[in-house]
């Protein structure tokens, strides 16, 4: 069965929305018009079987489904519309799969096993970047891990005399973009200092830079600084120490290595590269992961570009090789919003990942270039209630005709949005008290520990539920109530969705594994000759 | 039983904080002397049938960093001031050979910053300040000042001694319970019995930004330290 979304939501849309703007509602034949439109136009739909010259994979790290819904209403109501009817920019993409996550050993997976399936057309294990599931996790020998690495699309691509490029608003040594390059069985030795004494894998930072394919990757921009310079090294902004016991300096490294290249640690730098003459850009814009787009500009003194700029300048940088690109472009922080369970966060979060690819789809062309959006996993977050079509998406939930919000069998009201678990558990906390719990943990400025929002470690038993306010839930900085007490929101294992346009991307159709996704762009860059001619030859 | 010993460390330096933060140089300008100490905090609700806390912990401070520990030496926090005058905060898991890092990025997102003279000192000018001068004293040899006042309706009774620029004793008061903070010992950094975890070995300590927590489902000290160790009790 083949998925056709892309008509069915321009036309729904285009109808909703004028009548949104009209503030009239659609008439009855509005909505079967709009039905059959979708028929006819689907009817039209010719898919474009020619050969990818590029291919963009954008990943929303933990964007579920239900993230995808709740974002879309969330943006639509800041553009003054209900919400529903709105569309993000991927979601009008013509071909529609969705993806099992599952890793070779996790029901629940972790980033590193997701984005290797999806990079190397394997499952492998939790933790492993590009490496196969028979060895052991944190397996320290470079020559096990050299001996049981996969290959990666932008391996590949580097092979085929294509440029490469990761971007990301985690951390450039983070599973996601680090499954693209690096090949390791643990996830977290980013820097070497995070190896044990006596692993001679490379830790994945110097892999990057040491990455030496055809000249080595073009485009490398994120977070991620401390594990690029020596600990003898202050950080350009804040001035703590690098994270390198080896004394590389792995930017410097970058420049000197590679021909028309720069590094880049803030916003004007960034702005002033001219992808005309850089041919090589690695851009650190904070020394772990960079800033939640909700967050970036009024809380950044150095500045740092959005997710947009990022994927666009490497667009600018890449395109300029005519045997063509691979691109990954990862919303990071969507996943870790999530984890905090703060949904404000991860719905501006996944709002900028569908600005990033709307931009990037204007920039290129997508006869010759295959674009696809997906996720690695989803998150425990849901969307429920009877709330009345434009209810506030981060409100409180309000049936049709009530003239206050629904309430609970306790007398209470709630939320539509929720998890399942995590640190919006209403019960006391070693850091709140009961009620409801805020992402800004109340502290004392000095004496009072940091936080990344509110990480408890105990909690006492919530008796019944907190009296919920409009402005309560409504701030940016509330976290959703939670079922099960945690100190980090989980993962979640239901199905994520592949949205694709471009050359090949009818091949996305149905329920597939989530390692399909690196055969239909190996299929469409043509780098499936030599492997179905191999497997020909095996097979007499 | 280690982490929750930890979240009591942290709870108690929290209460012996006050809620005001400053601009304001303590020290005008002047070095802090560099120096190490040991204090005692209790803590006695109200209620008496809730629990009395009792914690002993360690405190130094040098130019640019301060750090504590509690007493058995299992945990502490670390926080330095670069050159640029950012704070790098890390609790540390000394047992764990372990550093958590709260990154800049975060504690930004977060409305947090950090007051540089609050947390060498433990009193900002401005709510020394908002204290009335009482009498003189001398407390362990040391020159000492007696002042008393209201901070958001909490009374405060406060020994500041004038040339180490600490206090001596911090005695809160309000509906709930009674925080009292006593200095034990104090000694010149360089000449104590009681030395720090030096930067150098907690550089050499694994790092971890508290962001990746929950990408970290599978990682033993994470799983210990988000574990549920029984019901937390007030």
């Amino acid at each position: 069965m083949l998925f056709v979304k892309n008509l069915s939501v321009v036309a729904v849309t285009t109808l909703l929305i004028v009548s949104i703007a009209q503030a009239d509602e659609p008439s009855p034949e509005d909505w079967f018009k709009a039905g059959r439109k979708t028929v006819v136009d689907a009817m039209h739909l010719h898919p474009n079987v020619r050969h990818a010259k590029n291919v963009i994979l954008f990943v929303g790290d933990g964007m579920g489904v239900s993230t995808i819904t709740a974002s879309r209403i969330f943006d639509g109501q800041q553009k003054g519309g209900h919400g529903e009817e709105n569309s993000l920019s991927f979601e009008k993409f013509p071909y529609l799969a969705l993806s099992k996550t599952y890793s070779v050993n996790q029901q629940t997976p972790d980033s590193a096993p997701t984005m290797t399936a999806m990079v190397t057309g394997v499952k492998s294990n939790d933790g492993f970047l590009s490496v196969n599931h028979t060895i052991l996790r944190s397996e320290p020998s470079a020559g096990v891990i050299d001996a049981n690495k996969l290959a990666t699309i932008l391996e590949q691509a580097k092979q085929n005399g294509m440029s490469a490029g990761v971007v990301s608003t985690a951390r450039i040594t983070h599973a996601t973009p680090a499954a693209c390059y690096a090949h390791t069985a643990n996830r977290d030795w980013e820097a070497d200092s995070d190896r044990p004494a006596g692993a001679t894998v490379p830790d994945i930072a110097a892999q990057l830079v040491d990455y030496n394919i055809s000249g080595g990757i073009e485009v490398a921009l994120g977070g991620g600084r401390a594990r690029f310079l020596p600990n003898t090294v202050t950080d350009p902004e804040y001035g703590s120490a690098g994270k390198r016991k080896d004394g590389r300096d792995l930017t410097a490294e970058w420049v000197s290595k590679h021909s028309k290249a720069n590094y880049v640690w803030n916003k004007a730098q960034f702005d002033a590269i001219d992808p005309n003459k850089t041919d090589h850009l690695l851009g650190l814009f904070e020394p772990s992961h960079v800033h939640y787009e909700a967050d970036r500009v009024a809380h950044d003194k150095a500045g740092e570009p959005s997710l947009t700029e990022m994927t666009t300048k490497a667009i600018d940088i890449l395109k300029k090789n005519s045997n063509g690109y691979f691109l990954m472009v990862e919303g990071g922080r969507i996943d870790h919003a999530h984890h905090a369970g703060n949904a404000f966060r991860a719905l501006s979060d996944t709002q900028q990942l569908a600005a990033a690819v709307e931009a990037a789809v204007k920039k290129i062309n997508l006869e010759d270039t295959l674009v696809i959006v997906t996720a690695d996993h989803s998150h425990v977050f849901t969307i429920g209630g009877y709330p009345v079509r434009g209810n506030p998406i981060l409100g409180l939930a309000q049936g049709v005709g009530e003239a206050s919000p629904t309430l609970d069998l306790l007398g209470l009201p709630y939320t539509t949005l929720n998890y399942a678990n995590g640190p919006g558990y209403t019960g006391a906390s070693n850091q709140q008290v009961a009620g409801s719990k805020t992402f800004t943990t109340p502290v004392t400025p000095g004496w009072a520990s940091g936080s990344e929002g509110h990480t408890p470690t105990s909690y006492s038993a919530a008796i019944g539920r907190p009296t919920l306010s409009k402005e309560t839930v409504e701030h940016h900085d509330y976290l959703q109530e939670s079922i099960v007490p945690m100190g980090a929101e989980t993962h979640a294992a239901e199905d994520v969705a592949i949205f694709a346009n471009g050359p090949q991307a009818h091949l996305f159709h149905g329920i597939v594994e989530q390692n399909v996704i690196y055969h239909v762009m190996a299929e469409a860059l043509g780098f499936t000759k030599h492997h179905d001619h191999h497997d020909h030859h095996n097979r007499k | 039983m280690k982490i929750i010993t930890v979240l009591k460390f942290t709870v108690c330096l929290t209460i012996a904080s006050f809620s005001l933060a400053s601009d304001a140089d303590i020290s005008n300008g002047q070095v802090l002397p560099e120096l190490a100490c040991r204090y005692e905090m209790h803590i006695v609700p109200q209620d008496k049938s809730q629990t009395e806390i009792h914690k002993t912990w360690y405190f130094w401070r040098t130019a640019n960093s301060v750090q504590t520990q509690d007493a058995d030496g299992g945990h502490g926090e670390i926080w330095q001031r670069s050159t640029t005058g950012n704070i790098q905060y890390r609790k540390l898991y000394h047992n764990d050979k372990t550093a958590v890092e709260y990154m800049p990025a975060d504690n930004a997102s977060n409305n947090i910053s950090f007051d540089w003279i609050k947390l060498s000192s433990m009193l900002s000018q401005q709510e020394l300040d908002s204290l009335k001068y009482v009498k003189k004293s001398e407390i362990m040899g040391k020159r000492s000042e007696l002042r008393t006042g209201k901070i958001d309706g909490q009374s405060l009774e406060v020994q500041w001694l004038v040339d180490e620029k600490l206090p001596a004793s911090i005695i809160r008061k309000d509906g709930v319970r009674t925080v009292e903070l006593r200095l034990l010992d104090i000694a010149p950094l360089l000449t104590t019995q009681y030395k720090p975890v030096s930067v150098a070995d907690i550089g050499n300590y694994r790092q971890i930004d508290a962001t990746d927590f929950g990408d970290m489902e599978n990682d033993p000290f994470v799983k210990k330290l988000m574990a549920v160790e029984g019901q937390h009790t007030h």
